[in-house]
């Protein structure tokens, strides 16, 4: 005879577990909880994970239905938590609980400077961030050196401009790679990545500014059979 | 009346609105009225058939060329007018409230980063005849000409005028970032010679010397060259710049050589426009030259702008049809001679050489050359030269002996609110000029780099229009 009586069932692992959740809901409905905005976030499994895991084709009804159930079981106090119900939870988290993931944080070194790294098409930028009046030395240059056009250097320059911190700070920045849009371009994502060590509010600021997002389009790779990533030879008759 | 859109028609009612609305008319055959054909083939009263489209049509093979009936510009034309000087705009607003600049402004510290109209009409006129003014500088976009006073000017000035009080000889060299405003710095040095009485010599190009452009010949006796038609212009642009002095001045020495008559009651400027021939300008000018080195006379300011191009070899050719050294021509040997220190001036003098970024020759000799003077006189280790160069040239060496540097940088901020402030009220700069656009403007021109200045302040302008 079976362990489980769901042993003839199509999903016997996932009717064992959503059952046990159930029994345990209906035992421990009256432990105190928390609200829903007070408890530590758990990475739960979405359907299809729990579906890799286990290898049944749990329906997506009876599975929202069940994660609703372990989410209201997960709500118990923790000092109140018993061990059975931490052990009911398990086979519904992730191994990994991407919500304790903490951004490793750039420290200002001991002379004022913040460093960001930013690239754009094949330019790489590195820039170093200091309390100044806006003097600005790119790869030991100014900037009128460095590029060329005045629209290079605004967006060079476009995560200090768009905050009103161009005259705050001084930059001192290397680039290598590509041409001077790329560079200018890399140049914005890295001065603005070192401008968030000295001031973390303005992260969003400079993201609507788009400073933040790399860019990720790069050349498009040649075909075999074609002239250049898109172009065909022309055709000729025989 | 039949609908104008008739059911058997494939067309759809959208595109049948395109076609001509055909209209039953009395003379049509009744039994066709769903047709169009016959309609549409009908000659309309104007003659034309109905497939003749109107509109625009491609038509091929009948190209005509108008020919262009307007003249060519005369020779010469072109270039007068690329190299015009236009001091004034009527159309830019008169900027009231600012200062004359005087011999005593020049000097004072505290006339730093303010804006001074140039002395009209005197020293204008002087300025404008020895040509200190280029075409490249936008005097064209104001009323009348102002300049910037920094603190390079006042610095220079204030060594020019230590070094004439002393009767010394003031040897330097102005170098600079590309932009930095060099050619103007040699201007307001040249403007305070005029403002105090001093001989103003300027020769407004290196370039015109050592490129071929101008006449040369032998000069007998000599391994050198002189360029007579240059030195007869240059002694007309002295002449009349610095005639009002040179008339208190009268020949001192006895000139027999001279292929004209001198005599003692003549005076310097007598001696200067003497001859207007170029066979003998060169022999008066250097006994004008001699004249003005004598004791008790007026000190003189000696300038010459572009110092790269009269550092290298000459396109000139000799007799053996060998390029000639740039320092063989007579009249740059006069100014590499006095620029290096072995002419001795008895009234104190400033000899003023400004480099350009623009447009010169890359001369290794003379950027260590200068390498050197700038690191002795802030005194730093002198950087040695490379031992294995073949590219030195001594004659370069020994004309930069010793003299002094004012490198040229960027402008501070406080005089890059001066210059933007001067804009606005001239009409030129529309946008508010308050401490962020200022910065904002600063730093986008390479930390103050003037012309990247004007570049970055004009450029919202341009890009708008």
């Amino acid at each position: 005879m079976p362990v489980s009586p769901s042993y003839f069932s199509r999903l016997p692992h996932f009717n064992d577990s959503f059952v046990h959740v159930q029994e345990l809901n209906r035992k421990y409905a009256r432990l105190p909880t928390l609200h829903p905005s007070q408890v530590e976030r758990v990475a739960w499994k979405t359907k299809d994970q729990y579906r890799l895991s286990i290898g049944e084709h749990v329906k997506a009804r009876d599975y929202a239905a069940c994660i609703a159930l372990v989410k209201r079981l997960n709500q118990i106090h923790p000092d109140l938590m018993p061990e059975e119900v931490k052990a009911g939870l398990q086979p519904f988290k992730r191994n990994i609980n991407i919500f304790l993931n903490r951004p490793k944080s750039v420290p200002i070194d001991q002379f004022g400077r913040s460093h960001g790294v930013g690239k754009r098409k094949s330019s790489i930028a590195r820039a170093w961030l200091v309390e100044g009046t806006g003097e600005v030395l790119i790869n030991g240059k100014p900037m009128n050196e460095a590029f060329g056009r005045v629209h290079d250097r605004e967006s060079a320059l476009w995560g200090l401009k768009s905050t009103d911190r161009l005259d705050k700070y001084n930059v001192w920045a290397l680039v290598g790679g590509g041409g001077s849009t790329g560079q200018a371009e890399a140049l914005a994502m890295a001065i603005a990545k070192a401008l968030i060590v000295h001031e973390p509010p303005l992260k969003t600021p400079l993201r609507r500014a788009g400073c933040i997002t790399r860019d990720p389009r790069t050349v498009e790779r040649k075909k075999p059979g074609h002239v250049k990533a898109r172009k065909s030879p022309a055709w000729v008759k025989r | 009346m039949a609908s104008i859109n008739c059911w058997r028609c494939l067309a759809r009612p959208s595109q049948r609105l395109l076609l001509a609305p055909v209209f039953v008319a009395a003379s049509a055959p009744t039994s066709a009225a769903f047709s169009t054909s016959t309609q549409l083939s009908a000659k309309t009263p104007e003659g034309n058939t109905r497939h003749v489209r109107t509109g625009k049509r491609l038509i091929l093979g009948r190209k005509k060329r108008t020919p262009d009936k307007t003249k060519p510009p005369l020779s010469g034309e072109r270039k007068a007018f690329r190299k015009r000087i236009q001091l004034s705009n009527d159309n830019a607003l008169q900027v009231s409230g600012l200062d004359v600049l005087s011999a005593e402004n020049v000097v004072n510290p505290d006339s730093v980063g303010k804006v001074f109209g140039v002395p009209s009409p005197e020293v204008i006129d002087q300025l404008r005849t020895c040509e200190a003014f280029k075409s490249s500088q936008n005097w064209n976009l104001f009323r009348s000409p102002h300049m910037l006073v920094r603190k390079e000017t006042v610095d220079l000035a204030k060594q020019m005028t230590d070094a004439i009080e002393k009767k010394e000889t003031l040897r330097l060299v102005i170098t600079g970032n590309r932009g930095s405003g060099k050619s103007i710095v040699g201007l307001q040095a040249l403007t305070t010679g005029f403002l105090n009485k001093w001989v103003v010599i300027n020769i407004p190009e290196g370039q015109e010397l050592t490129t071929a452009a101008t006449e040369y010949s032998t000069i007998p006796n000599s391994e050198m060259f002189s360029q007579p038609v240059y030195t007869v212009k240059l002694m007309q642009a002295i002449y009349q710049t610095n005639q009002s002095i040179l008339s208190q001045y009268k020949v001192e020495l006895d000139h027999l050589q001279l292929p004209i008559s001198v005599t003692r009651n003549m005076t310097l400027a007598g001696l200067l426009n003497a001859t207007k021939e170029p066979e003998f300008s060169w022999p008066v000018f250097q006994a004008f030259w001699k004249e003005l080195r004598l004791p008790g006379r007026p000190p003189i300011l000696f300038s010459l702008d572009g110092l790269a191009h009269i550092m290298r070899v000459s396109e000139y050719r000799s007799p053996a049809f060998e390029l000639i050294h740039s320092h063989d021509l007579s009249l740059v040997r006069m100014f590499a001679e006095a620029l290096g220190g072995k002419t001795s001036f008895a009234n104190g003098a400033v000899i003023l050489g400004v480099t350009s970024k623009g447009n010169a020759p890359i001369i290794p000799s003379m950027e260590k050359a200068i390498a050197q003077a700038s690191a002795a006189q802030k005194g730093e280790q002198i950087p040695p030269r490379d031992p294995f160069s073949r590219k030195y040239d001594e004659r370069v060496f020994d004309s930069l002996r010793g003299v002094k540097v004012l490198d040229v940088q960027g402008v501070s901020k406080v005089e890059a609110r001066a210059l933007m402030e001067y804009w606005a009220a001239s009409g030129v700069l529309r946008s508010r000029v308050d401490e962020k656009n200022v910065s904002e403007k600063w730093t986008m021109a390479g930390n103050g780099v003037v012309a990247e200045m004007e570049r970055v302040a004009f450029y919202d302008l341009r890009a708008a229009l």
